[in-house]
Formats: C-alpha cells, structure tokens, sequence
C-alpha cells in the first residue's frame, strides 16, 4: 500500500520537473528581476521599465516583493537586478553598497522632485463648497506655524501642535526632527513620528476627507499631491551648509533650509550593469515629467487601476516622453506592442 | 494572470469594501474621534504616571510585586535586575510607554475576554458563532483592519490598543472556555441543590476553579500583546516597538537587537509574575 504515494510522488516531480525544463528550453536567458516597490510612484516607473525592456529589447522580467532596506541588500548581492525608483544617497545601505561597488544609480528620472512640509489648502483658503472655514488664513511660511499649534491640535497633548514626521529610521526623520529646532517649533509642536508610509497615508487621507486641519511631511511624485490641493509652507532657501546641520541628529544647533532637492534614479547591481549595456544607456536617458507624473499617479490611485495598466495608458498617452530614452526601432516595437 | 480559473466566476468586492470605508470615515469619523480621545486620555494618565514615578520607585515595586508573587528573593532580584538592564540600554522611557500600552490592552482584554469565555461555555450556539470570529481575529493579517481603524480613530497609541486588543483576546476567552467546561458538573449542581444561585455558583465555584485555567489565557495574551508591540509602532504608538523598527529601516540590526531585548525582558517579567501568582491560585 506504501508504494502508491510513493509511486504518486515521484510522478508529481517528475512532471514538475518536465514542466520547468520545457519553460527553461522556451526562454534560455533568465528574467531580469525588478525590485516590487510598494509605493504608486515606484510602481508605476517599474512597470513604465519593464514594459519597454519586455516589448523594445524582448528580455523577460519578473519581480520580488520586499522593504526597501532588503531589497537594496538584494541588489547589491545580484538577487535583484534592477530598482526602478531610488532615493539615492538617502539610505545607509545604498550608500554602503553604492561605494563598495555593487551598485550603480543611473540617471535623474524624475527632476524637481520635492519634499516639505504640506497643508490641505482649504487650511488656508477655506472650502466654501463643503462649508469649511478658514482656520489659520494667514499660514504660508513655516514659521508662521508659530501661531497656529491650536489648529493642529494632538489630542495626545492637547496644549501642543502635532506635526506628522515621517515614520523612524527614514533619513527625512532625522531631517524633519531637526527643522523644528531649526523653526524654533519644537516647543509647541509634537514631533509624531508616523510608523509606517501606510499609516501616515491613512492619517491624511481621512483627514482631508473629514476636512479637518493637518500639517504633514510629504513629497512628490506622489498620487496624494497630484490628487489634493495642498500648500506646501515656504521655508529658507536651499544652503548646503545649514543643510549640514539638518541631516546630522546631533547637531544641537540647526539652522532652516529647504531640503536637498531629491535625486531620483533607477538602481542597478554591478552585475546588470556589465550584462546589458544598451538597457543601461536608456536608463540613463529616462526622465519622467513630474506634473505628468503626478497626475497619472493620482488617476491611478483614484480609479485603483494596476500598474500595468496604468504604465501602458502612460506611455500610451505620452510618446514623446519616452521616444528620447530609446533607439527608434526599439520605440517602434514598444509602440506597436501597447 | 489568473491562471486557469474562469473568469466568469471571478469577482471582486474591494470597491464596496473601499466605499463603505469612505463612507464611514466622512460621516462618523469626527464621532469617533471623540470617543477614541478618552480611551486616550485613559492611556495617557497611566503613561504619566509611570512615568511620574521616579526609576528606582518603579523598579521598587516591581521587586516588591514579584517577591509577593514568587516568594523568592533571588527570582524578584533577578527580574528587577532585567527592568534595570532595560534602562541601562537608555530605553527607560520607552519602555513606561510600551508597558501603559500593555497594561491598558491587557486590561480591556480581562474585561471583555473573561464574560466572553464563561459566555461561551455555558451557550453551545454563542460558541459555533463566536469561534470562527476567534480564527478571524487571530489570523487576519493586522495591517488589513489596523488602516480602517486608524482613518476612523486616529493615529498613534488608540488603533494600536484595538490592534493588540484584537490580536491578544482569543487565547483568554477560548483558555478561559476551557477553564469552565472542564469544570465537574456535579460540583455545580451540588452548589445548586444547597441553594446556591447562578451568581453565586459563578463566583464561589466555577471562576475559582477555572481559575488556572484563565491565568494561563490571561498570560498567553500579555506574550501576544508584547509581540504587537512592533506592529503598533507601525500605527505610530511610541515605545520599543519603534527602536525596533527605526533598526530595521535603516539596518542598523544592532539597534534592533537592543530594543528587541528589551521587549524579551519585559516579556519575561510580566510572564514569571503573572505565572506565579496563577500558580499560588492553583495550590
């Protein structure tokens, strides 16, 4: 009676087995990995490349889910190939591979990224549409927040502001946490760390649909400011030097800037980078219009439309944005395959 | 995509789920903010006041509580000195914090667990209902229900009391059902016959005799609600759970390691004090 299952296993391998021979015969090469970034904006660039990677240069690609911090472990180790959107020199890990040589930023895929801190605008105009007054109608510069804890009440500690940090271990943390020393703020103000990307997206999300008052730091490109009227508060300009100040915690005496402007790029490991020469020349070349790019996100957060799609749709809909990234006859497959 | 499953029977209720989501939060989430700011001023209070407490006072009562509990001087030594150690580390503060979390939610756990659980062994109907709900509430991932929860209640220490509270009351109500299912009939009924009303039949002889039982529930919830002490550090409730987290964004694994500890440590004093006054209950 024993032998049966036995008999019954070895079939299901043996066909298991068949299966993955006849898939390795069919595609010799193996896939080019991408990184399966969560985020919509990262998500959104993923697909944009690996459907012009699938359709232009005829490689096939998958993806690995993971964090942020394992997936550039993996990259530096070749387990991952490619990460479509990455904030360069924003995390230790990135730094750490990207000097030991194991992977390379290529590119500046989104120009005039920004990050700050935003409003909702009826904060500051009022709604007259959904009845909501004006709560603090003088508020554009990052300190005239001095005279508004009130409006951004922290039910937590009811006699101070909250300020939506973003969660722990981001550098922009650190950052955040030393402009309200900067600002002079941090007396008046609760620095609420968010804990996850996920939770401070709820938070302001119901906030703004409940019209309730909320100061938050965020950046773009992403389908929350494509999709809201927000008003970003003016803050110094931009000094590398006080900059300093605000990237190192330990610093007791910071002083304001607006943040470095963000570099966007798409991460590569050192293997890819020797294996597909021409992929990496139009990597190189991707430049991602952020207004465009905002938008697209937004459509795609609200009607909640896969990647997939939404990157076909994009590149549908704006040729000329991606033409100049490739070789015309690549640009002629991608487009006959959309 | 979908493999080989037809995609006539296929179907999808994320949009009623999102709309009713939308709906909730536009019409009742100023409401609810409401109630959840005095569940919050509870948790703030008690966060206060341990943290009024100077170090060695706290320390203090925690030898004296397990002394009380164990009765044995080295183990009250040896648990006061892991709490020290935590302080050491320089996560004194987050510790008050993660503990007052603990506290409430293991609290509001007694509450509703302990009636839950007689509730449910005493109605074989209440039990078919309620006993898939457990199953939900164990396994379901937490992120799933914890981001409805937050756009309704709020972020930070509220939604994580929920999260914990949903994570760490199935072992107390299906321990403490055990507990009192397991309990003679004859000696209920013996109870009874001498006058003994329902009420009284509960208090004198099923709890006490459940007893072990409902500690042995009540500790597997602490361990439970320690263990969402990461999770709801992602909901912004600060604590030990966010140095664990903040070590792991930044592979900074000592870090982790540290905090991560220093949740064992806490663990462990909860769980030997607790254990030993259920195993007093027993003897």
């Amino acid at each position: 009676m024993k032998r049966i299952p036995t008999l019954l296993a070895t079939l299901v391998l043996a066909l298991g087995l068949a299966s993955t021979d006849s898939v390795a015969a069919n595609d010799a090469r193996t896939p080019i990995h991408f990184g399966a970034i969560g985020w919509e904006s990262g998500a959104l660039t993923t697909e944009i490349l690996r459907l012009i990677v699938e359709k232009g240069y005829g490689y096939p690609t998958d993806t690995l889910p993971g964090s942020t911090v394992s997936m550039e472990v993996a990259l530096a180790r070749n387990d991952l190939q490619v990460i479509a959107e990455e904030w360069a020199g924003r995390s230790p890990a990135w730094v750490r591979a990207e000097q030991a040589g194991q992977v390379f930023s290529l590119g500046d895929t989104v120009k005039n990224a920004e990050e700050g801190w935003w409003v909702p605008a009826y904060v500051v105009k009022g709604d007259p549409q959904r009845n909501l007054k004006p709560l603090a109608p003088d508020l554009r510069s990052v300190d005239d927040l001095k005279r508004y804890p009130q409006v951004f009440r922290d039910p937590e500690s009811p006699d101070k502001g909250r300020f939506l940090n973003s969660p722990s271990g981001w550098t922009s943390e650190t950052v955040n946490s030393q402009k309200l020393k900067a600002y002079g703020l941090d007396q008046q103000y609760v620095n609420f760390r968010s804990g996850s990307g996920a939770a401070l997206d709820a938070e302001i999300n119901s906030a703004i649909r409940r019209g309730q008052p909320v100061l938050f730091y965020y950046w773009s490109p992403t389908p929350l400011i494509g999709r809201h009227e927000l008003i970003r508060l003016e803050e110094p300009p931009f000094d590398p030097d006080a900059w300093a100040t605000l990237t190192d915690p330990r610093n007791t005496n910071p002083r304001g800037s607006r943040s470095l402007p963000a570099k966007l790029s798409i991460g590569v490991s050192a293997a890819f980078r020797e294996q597909y020469p021409e992929l990496v020349a139009a990597f190189a070349q991707v430049d991602l219009p952020i207004d465009r790019l905002n938008k697209a996100l937004a459509h795609m957060n609200e009607t909640r439309q896969p990647p997939r799609t939404a990157a076909q749709a994009f590149l549908r809909d704006n040729p000329a944005v991606w033409k100049a990234w490739v070789p015309a006859e690549v640009a002629a497959k991608v487009e006959a395959a959309l | 995509m979908s493999g080989g499953f037809p995609e006539a029977l296929q179907f999808s209720f994320a949009e009623r789920v999102n709309r009713l989501v939308d709906w909730l939060v536009l019409h009742y989430g100023d409401h609810l903010r409401s109630v959840s700011d005095h569940l919050l001023q509870l948790l703030v209070s008690l966060e206060n006041l341990l943290r009024l407490m100077p170090w060695w006072l706290v320390l203090a009562l925690v030898g004296l509580l397990a002394w009380h509990a164990c009765r044995s001087l080295p183990r009250a030594l040896g648990l006061t000195a892991l709490l020290l150690l935590i302080g050491m580390l320089g996560l004194w503060d987050k510790l008050l914090q993660t503990l007052a979390l603990v506290l409430v939610s293991t609290g509001l756990c007694v509450l509703v667990g302990v009636p839950l659980g007689v509730l449910l062994a005493s109605k074989p109907l209440v039990r078919r209902v309620v006993m898939p709900v457990l199953d939900v509430m164990q396994t379901l991932p937490a992120f799933v229900y914890l981001i409805p929860v937050l756009m309704l209640f709020g972020l930070g220490k509220v939604p994580a009391v929920f999260a914990t509270l949903i994570y760490a009351l199935p072992p107390l109500v299906r321990l403490t059902e055990l507990g009192m299912r397991q309990i003679d009939p004859s000696l209920l009924r013996a109870a009874g016959s001498l006058g003994a009303n329902r009420w009284q039949r509960l208090r004198s002889i099923a709890l006490p005799l459940a007893l072990p039982s409902i500690m042995a529930g009540l500790n597997q919830s602490v361990m439970m609600a320690l263990s969402m002490v990461v999770v709801a550090s992602m909901i912004g409730a600060r604590g030990l759970g966010e140095d664990v987290l903040a070590g792991i964004q930044t592979l900074n694994v000592g870090q982790g390691v540290e905090a991560g500890l220093a949740i064992v440590a806490l663990a462990m004093v909860i769980d030997r004090i607790s254990q030993a006054y259920g195993q007093r209950e027993r003897a």
